[in-house]
């Protein structure tokens, strides 16, 4: 019996850190196999190349932990930066930063008052507001990329001031910090995990809910407007259309979360983690191109991890649904073989 | 009356709340004192869950007047009714399973540190607040969908203490718990009602009303019948009051003719959830199934129409092995489960009276790969006439329907392929008298037609009435069987309690 | 007068409510297709002639083929399928790549390309229970490396060039053919599939017992309907309509590549939402989705002959696809289905 309950123990803990798990060994993998994998150049890329995703994961986690879906995003990230290059021209980087997360903002305020009060499904306003705001960059930028005359910042930004840590990624790690602190350690921040958890009862025990979807929608866009405009800032430049023929900054960050352990369902998820599995996701991207492999197999790769917890998830809920009520007592009949012999 | 009433905690002048459609309260007047437990009942659709849910603040648009501890109030959300002390304890679980208990518990005033959660005090004072409902040896961390339906429930009940309420509203408190836990639960009524805490208690069971209440409240049709002293009522003069008629023959003596032997199970086993279960069920026979919560009954049940599967043992049908791999098999054969979760298994709420009422018969009127609707209107016709489904209106969303008319569109899915073995799972859970009655007819009809019936059912007056012959289960075990005559409620509770003296079946 | 006679009158006025919304919830998108008719006509005398609506209609022939597979999904409660994209561009390079055999072998060996990612997710969504949206994604992901891995990257073309190859040609032509005069081989496939999926939907089984999955997962469960087999079916059978589409795409394009048929995911579940089905499943129809492919390829129509330009289009495609949605939300909301 203590048998059981130590293993069950384990699988429990193995599942709810399994994220960490995942990402120590394709770390151990890549620092084994890999050339030219494990040395501080190579690994501060590894986070260079992580923040963008880290920073939209931050909300997109958040709007999950509330039961939604934010398609936006994917859109959102490109707005921010876009503008924070259209913009420094005239009006310098503070003004521009500061606006362009300000317009992804906007952006996301509509999307919660469509979720909220329209009663909308948020699959389906993310998905129309991701067409709209495509359209406006579109617009904005005529459809082609453009570039600053200021270089100097994106020579600071993504610069190894302190090892491992280029000030963009400093802020990014700041900022999943700080969110994850603010979700788990605050009164408020708790209140996301109810309303996803269970609506109804948020609501009767006093939760303004529809203030909350807003906010989650809020939080979401401008953390992906802030991602974005920091990336473009690093290289100088933005492009309207961000992995359109590729697979777009949307897909990894849904992909992440999803490994990361954050509940389509809504009710559990962690910052952190979806962080991590970003990182993870990055590092195995990074680990397959140190063997020169292509793009494709990074691709295919990061696929192949999607599935598979997929699947480990979908197999877990099918076994755990067949035992739920089983009776400890006659389980033991079971093991004594006793109950036959009637 | 109770020398506690000091003063009314709660009054409300003719307040009504309409719907699409209906005005579901009707200009009701109700009133509740301080240390006084004051039971309201009432069929299904009679009003009583709206205007609980009028107290609860889940309306802005209601009319009338309501009054607590003398001063006016509008209760028009539900923060407002928590700041005016009001908490309720709902009839379906308001539980976030994938958050831990002490966040249930503590919902909306977590203790804090600074601007940060205080964890310790979180636990601990979780559980403080479990202590007092016996559940002191459940750790508060854990997620609540790791425990069981009746601890969820108990949970529940702590989570609206721990606000100290001065009035509190209970809506079927008991429906998911033991004997035990249901007289744990009395002695704290009466203990919050001795510290002067204003109760209304919502049941269908009149027993558990004559054992905590002070006055009853009738409601019918949205408005309210009469407010009376419980020593001035008797049960037969409430149900009176409740269904507008006098019902002096509730069950009626049936003639059973008890053909072959129809279905006959032998050895069967689904590990961990019952074990070499053995019965046998005649044809035109009412067999009842009698078992305390957690016994195996359902488990049994969904095994045999094949929607759990079986590890060991034999099901024969009309003497014919029974070899279903899946529920469409065995519905083939004619062995039908009706699920007891009438909203998350039985009725898909968002479709119509006749799309649920035929689901069962799509295989049956598929032909040649198309299926033909032609004769889909008489057997609706019959089955909204059988049942007296209201209103006889097949296009009606099922959602829309009240819970006892629900029940009946669930029962005659089945009724329309009429099955050879039905297996009912609490067919009248949480239905009024009326839809009661008329289920019960459509019982004894099948049954009388030479179907078998296994009728599954906590609500004893109902099953010792219905069945011909009872059998026990406890703890996953069928422990005996008892012929009629041989049975009564007191005898079927002692033996599902494992104090009672059998004929082994085997 | 007595309440409760008011009661039945109110009831009576709301139930004729209720069928007129219901109605409305079903057919309502060709109110949209006539105002949008009516508002070309206005606007543009060139926009009301045989050929225009050739080019509309041609031009949504695709999207109809795919919309009206996916809707399926849809409707059992799915949501939809990411891996859309993968499977047109792969059904359409295997199609390029056996042109050589015979263009019967060619399309035989395309649709079965598609159907086999549909086979699978078919028995990992139907039997397994995964979460729709995120397994097609992932399968998304697999399929899009495997792709490009496979062919390095490069696009294929079908042999044209070459004396004696008509299949070539004949590939390369699938999407400019026109049948019976002066019918587009596309849009008679989109309409047959269109009558093939309003009749499978509403007149079988598989239909009427997908619409109570769609409706209550767990009661039709409990009903004794095959959940995983029907749930797997509705999987298939989108992925087939999407492989015909991805050939046609290919043809299209005169080229195979890991890129065809980006973007139509959305643009699917965008045309079935807008002809009537709810994510939540059980609502809406076959017909309905084309009413949907129909709206979207008007109001492309239609901005073009007033000259908005393909970024503005964007931005109100969204705006009506929002609205319309919420709309339609509202009503059901109203009949006290609410299911948005």
């Amino acid at each position: 019996m203590l048998n059981i309950i130590r293993s069950k123990n384990i699988s429990k803990w193995i599942d709810n850190n399994r994220i960490y798990l995942i990402f120590i060994v394709v770390f151990l993998l890549a620092t084994a196999f890999a050339p030219n994998f494990f040395n501080l150049f190579n690994l501060t890329n590894i986070l260079r190349g992580a923040s963008l995703g880290m920073m939209v994961a931050i909300g997109f986690t958040i709007v999950m932990i509330c039961g939604h879906m934010d398609l936006s995003v994917a859109s959102t990230l490109n707005l921010g930066a876009i503008l924070v290059i259209g913009m420094q021209p005239r009006f310098g980087w503070t003004v521009s930063l500061i606006a362009a997360v300000l317009a992804g903002g906007i952006v996301g305020i509509i999307n919660g008052l469509l979720v909220a009060k329209a009663k909308i499904h948020s699959f389906i306003v993310t998905l129309g507001t991701m067409t709209i705001v495509q359209g406006i960059i579109y617009m904005y930028s005529h459809g082609s990329s453009i570039n600053v005359t200021d270089f100097a910042l994106a020579d600071w930004i993504d610069k190894a001031v302190i090892p491992l840590l280029p000030p963009r990624v400093l802020i990014t790690v700041i900022a999943v910090a700080l969110f994850e602190v603010f979700l788990t350690r605050t009164p408020y921040g708790k209140g996301f995990y109810m309303v996803g958890g269970n609506k109804e009862t948020a609501w009767l025990a006093g939760f303004n809910t529809d203030r909350y979807l807003i906010n989650a929608f809020t939080i979401s866009a401008l953390m992906a407007a802030l991602g974005g405009a920091l990336f473009s800032i690093s290289i100088s430049s933005a492009v309207p259309n961000m992995g359109e023929k590729g697979v777009s900054p949307l897909m990894i960050v849904l992909a992440a979360t999803i490994i990361g352990g954050t509940s389509m369902a809504g009710g559990k998820g962690s910052i952190v983690k979806s962080a991590v599995a970003v990182i993870a996701l990055g590092t195995l991207f990074n680990g397959l191109n140190c063997f020169g492999t292509g793009y494709e197999v990074q691709i295919f790769a990061s696929g192949l991890v999607l599935a598979i917890v997929v699947l480990y998830e979908a197999f877990a809920l099918y076994k755990q649904d067949r035992l739920r009520g089983q009776r400890p007592e006659l389980l033991k009949e079971l093991e004594d073989g006793r109950f036959k012999k009637i | 009356m109770g020398e506690n009433k000091s003063g009314l905690a709660l009054s409300m002048n003719h307040v009504s709340k309409r719907y699409p459609g209906t005005l579901a309260v009707d200009g009701v007047d109700f009133e509740v004192c301080s240390g006084e437990v004051h039971a309201l009942i009432g069929e299904n659709g009679a009003g009583k869950s709206t205007l609980m849910k009028m107290i609860a603040g889940s309306f802005s648009d209601y009319t009338g007047e309501i009054c607590i501890n003398g001063k006016e109030v509008r209760l028009s959300s539900p923060s407002i009714a928590k700041e005016n002390g009001i908490e309720m304890i709902y009839q379906e679980l308001s539980l976030a399973l994938s958050l831990s208990i002490a966040e249930n518990v503590l919902v909306g005033n977590l203790p804090t540190k600074g601007i940060f959660v205080d964890r310790k005090a979180m636990v601990e004072r979780t559980r403080d607040r479990l202590k007092r409902v016996g559940l002191e040896h459940l750790d508060p961390l854990m997620p609540v969908k790791d425990i069981s339906q009746h601890e969820a429930q108990l949970v529940e009940i702590a989570k609206a203490l721990g606000n100290n309420p001065c009035i509190l509203v209970m809506d079927e408190p008991t429906s998911a718990l033991s004997r035990e836990e249901v007289e744990r639960l009395f002695k704290i009524i009466d203990s919050l009602k001795k510290q002067g805490l204003a109760i209304i208690y919502i049941s269908h069971h009149l027993p558990e009303i004559f054992r905590v209440a002070d006055r009853v409240t009738v409601m019918r049709d949205g408005k309210r019948v009469g407010t009376y002293e419980i020593e001035e009522v008797n049960a037969g003069k409430l149900v009176e009051l409740m269904v507008g008629r006098s019902v002096s023959e509730f069950y009626s003596s049936r003639s059973t003719h008890l053909g072959e032997e129809m279905l006959r199970a032998e050895h069967l086993s689904r590990y961990g959830f019952f074990h070499d279960v053995s019965f046998n069920v005649r044809a035109g026979e009412i067999l009842g199934l009698y078992g305390l919560a957690g016994a195996g009954r359902s488990e049994l049940g969904r095994s045999i129409c094949g929607a759990d599967p079986i590890d060991e043992g034999e099901i024969h049908l009309k003497g014919q092995k029974l070899a279903h791999k899946n529920m469409g098999q065995a519905l083939e054969a004619g062995v039908a489960y009706l699920t007891e979760n009438r909203k998350t298994q039985g009725l898909a709420l968002r479709l119509t009276v006749g799309e649920n009422a035929l689901a069962a018969l799509i295989p049956k009127h598929t032909k040649n790969f198309f299926y033909s609707g032609k004769d889909d209107k008489p057997v609706l016709d019959r089955l909204i006439s059988d049942l007296q489904i209201y209103p006889p209106d097949p296009s009606r969303t099922v959602g829309n329907l009240s819970g006892g008319n629900q029940q009946k569109v669930l029962l005659s899915k089945w009724l329309s392929i009429s099955p050879k073995v039905l297996i009912l799972d609490e067919p009248t859970r949480g239905v009024d008298i009326g839809a009661k009655m008329i289920i019960h007819q459509a019982i004894e009809k099948l049954a009388g037609q030479g179907n078998a019936v296994i009728l599954i059912s906590s609500d004893l007056p109902e099953l010792v009435a219905m069945s011909d012959r009872v059998v026990i289960m406890r703890k996953g075990h069928l422990i005996g069987e008892m012929n009629k005559g041989e049975f009564n409620e007191e005898t079927v509770l002692l033996a599902a309690n494992g104090e009672g003296g059998f004929v082994n079946v085997n | 007068m007595s309440t409760e006679n008011m009661s039945t009158k109110l009831d009576r006025r709301s139930s004729k409510h209720a069928k007129w919304n219901l109605w409305l919830n079903k057919f309502g998108v060709y109110f949209m297709v006539i105002l949008f008719i009516a508002f070309g006509t206005l606007i543009s005398d060139k926009f009301l002639t045989v050929s225009n609506f050739m080019n509309i209609i041609q031009a949504v022939a695709m999207l109809g083929i795919v919309a009206v597979g996916v809707s399926f999904i849809t409707y059992s409660g799915h949501f939809a399928d990411m891996s859309v994209p993968v499977i047109m561009a792969f059904s359409g390079i295997i199609a390029v790549g056996a042109v050589k055999y015979g263009i019967v072998i060619s399309i035989l060996l395309g649709i079965a390309a598609g159907l086999s990612i549909g086979l699978v997710n078919a028995f990992v969504i139907g039997k397994l229970r995964a979460n729709p949206i995120i397994w097609t994604l992932a399968v998304a992901f697999v399929m899009n490396g495997f792709i490009r891995w496979a062919y390095s990257g490069n696009q294929i073309y079908p042999d044209v060039e070459s004396k004696g190859n008509v299949a070539g040609q004949i590939f390369v032509n699938l999407s400019r053919m026109n049948v019976f005069g002066s019918l587009p081989l596309m849009v008679l496939v989109m309409f047959i599939v269109v009558i093939i999926g309003q009749i499978l939907l509403t007149k079988t089984k598989f239909g009427l017992q997908l619409k109570l999955i769609g409706s209550n997962y767990e009661a039709a469960k409990m009903t004794g309907v095959n959940v995983s087999r029907t749930v797997g079916l509705a999987f298939i059978l989108s992925s087939v309509t999407t492989s015909i589409g991805g050939i046609f795409l290919t043809s299209l394009a005169k080229v195979g590549a890991y890129y065809n048929g980006i973007g139509y995911d959305f643009n699917a579940v965008t045309a079935i939402v807008l002809g009537g089905m709810t994510l939540a499943g059980g609502r809406g129809n076959a017909i309905g989705v084309l009413g949907g492919v129909f709206t979207l390829g008007l109001l492309s129509n239609i901005m073009t002959l007033i000259g908005v330009d393909t970024f503005s289009q964007a931005i109100v495609k969204g705006i009506i696809f929002i609205i319309v949605v919420g709309i339609n939300a509202k009503s059901l909301r109203k009949l006290g289905r609410d299911d948005a």
